[in-house]
């Protein structure tokens, strides 16, 4: 399937439109299968690789699963494409410059994603706006359940779902909530989430996940076990801990404000206009100018942008997706011009998010929507 | 620092060992590391999902410290796909799904510190529910057999036994 195919607006998981989405960016919930019959990946020969990729491509296209199953096989992917579906959270950065057959089956909205040939056979992931781990937890069960009528998956009875690495055997299950927690970093009591969190079988992590450094004040929290505890008990050991950093965030937030409101308006009204009147900017100032933007929307400083622009411009902004818009490979300097220009004319649209203004000035990169193929 | 266990060369791998509250530490040149199945440099180049370097250091010592009574005498080698439980250790991954069988012994003790737990409490696919379910009749039923033996209660003991070929024909 060609990837420009792929609506060109950003999946409905950064919509800003569930539960405490001031705070949560989103949910996401993954689990590791292998299937019986093979070696794991770590040990499969290339025939036995590719075997494994058809033999579970034609399952998940057979499947009918309710969300509309698109498969893309990856190595034929240019660098850029495969870049693409990593900055969208679709599949991982090792997956998408792995060796061998392999691929991913993307559910319409992007709401879940199916990766092939990754660390383990399957890794099915479900990603939702917002705070809704449950939610999130029966879209992937459900495709899980209806995977395993059509593939034997490798179980222990002790251990529970096999997987390559023993961090993850048991449930298979990695959850996590993606967090903005501008405030907290601002005043440096981040730490002591960190802390409070990683005594309670937690992990904090940046944006991508597994080893990234946090960006644009985004924390991703984790469970740490996967074995001995059932998916809904992992679930809601989650449950009871975000609502306690999000009212931490948003306490701080407002003695912020009462202490400090010149201080937090400056910062929020600066990020503002530097993205307004940029003219070239890299990926990294831009993270923190939006991250600074979207508290200062929350926060009601700014009033003339949408929190779903301003979700869009963080993933819209990223190299692959510049170059996808623009269609043509651009080197770093030229995205660097082509994203200013970007985010002025989504912020000059008023962040009604359709480009249209913009696309009429003929201005570069914008009118993300008009772009299908 | 000379290495420890040859005293001749640099020692380049330095560990902490933590075993009954007592910390240990050891320096060793890569070679004496290596043969003493040091693996920590091999952990830390392949991470596995979700760590951090720290856990992996972590984690590759607790490989160490928690697999040092474990049988190495014989080679532990997993008959499906060849694995050794040394190349495990090193690499911290399986190489198959019976490798959790044949290593299971070394593997508790890892699950145990990695998980805090080590019976799964989650999600059954359906296929290896029934199987289990089935396992659990088939003990039940073979403890009321001998029961029923013991009482000289024959013909409830041959009921018993159609049942239990029954349920075993099933699996086949």
């Amino acid at each position: 399937m060609n990837l420009n195919n792929i609506p060109f607006n950003v999946g409905a998981w950064l919509g800003g439109t569930g539960p405490e989405s001031d705070i949560v960016i989103s949910s996401r919930i993954r689990l590791a299968r292998n299937i019986a019959e093979f070696p794991f990946l770590s040990r499969a020969t290339p025939k036995e690789r590719g075997k494994l990729e058809r033999l579970i491509r034609k399952t998940l296209v057979d499947a009918e699963l309710a969300s509309d199953l698109n498969y893309v096989t990856l190595p034929p992917l240019s660098p850029v494409d495969r870049l693409y579906l990593v900055e969208r959270h679709l599949i991982s950065r090792e997956h998408a410059f792995g060796k061998g057959p392999r691929g991913v089956g993307l559910g319409a909205n992007e709401t879940i994603s199916i990766m092939v040939n990754e660390e383990d056979h399957l890794r099915i992931q479900g990603l939702r706006s917002g705070f809704q781990l449950r939610g999130t937890w029966e879209t992937v069960d459900e495709a899980d359940t209806r995977i395993e009528q059509d593939l034997d998956y490798a179980f222990h009875p002790q251990f529970g779902y096999l997987t390559v690495c023993p961090t993850n055997v048991g449930t298979g299950m990695r959850a996590s909530v993606m967090l903005h927690l501008p405030a907290l970093v601002m005043t440096r009591q981040i730490d002591k989430v960190f802390q409070a969190v990683s005594k309670i079988n937690l992990a904090v992590r940046g944006l991508y996940g597994e080893g990234t450094q946090a960006s644009g004040d985004f924390y991703q929290i984790s469970n740490q076990p996967t074995l001995g505890k059932s998916e809904l008990e992992i679930i809601e050991n989650i449950e009871r801990v975000i609502p306690k950093i999000i009212e931490y965030e948003r306490t701080v937030r407002e003695s912020l404000i009462e202490q400090r409101r010149e201080v937090v308006e400056d910062k929020v009204w600066r990020a503002y206009g530097m993205l307004q009147t940029a003219r070239t900017i890299n990926s990294e100032e831009t993270m923190d100018l939006l991250s600074a933007v979207r508290m200062g929307v929350n926060l009601k400083i700014i009033n003339d942008v949408k929190i779903s622009t301003v979700n869009e411009l963080f993933i819209l902004t990223q190299p692959a997706h510049l170059q996808k818009i623009e269609r043509s490979e651009l080197n770093s300097p030229e995205r660097d011009i082509t994203r200013a220009t970007f985010i002025r004319n989504r912020l000059a649209t008023g962040g009604n998010g359709n480009g249209k203004r913009a696309n009429r000035d003929g201005g570069a990169a914008s009118g993300v929507s008009d772009h299908e193929a | 620092m000379k290495c420890q266990t040859c005293g001749e060369a640099e020692a380049t791998v330095h560990l902490t060992d933590v075993s009954n509250n007592e910390k240990r530490e050891v320096h060793l040149c890569e070679e004496c590391a290596q043969e003493q199945q040091v693996t920590i440099k091999s952990y830390l180049n392949k991470q596995p999902d979700g760590e951090k370097p720290q856990q992996i250091e972590f984690l590759a010592q607790l490989v160490q410290s928690q697999t040092e009574n474990f049988p190495d005498d014989k080679e532990l080698t997993c008959p499906r796909c060849g694995t050794t439980y040394k190349m495990f250790r090193a690499s911290g991954k399986f190489g198959c799904p019976n490798d959790y069988t044949v290593f299971k012994q070394g593997l508790v003790n890892l699950l145990e510190k990695i998980h805090g737990k080590v019976q799964h409490a989650g999600k059954v696919p359906l296929r290896a529910g029934d199987q289990i379910e089935r396992q659990r009749q088939l003990r039940a039923l073979r403890a009321d057999l001998e029961r029923a033996i013991q009482g000289e209660a024959y013909e409830k003991a041959a009921e018993i036994r159609d049942q239990i070929y029954e349920i075993e024909d099933r699996k086949s």
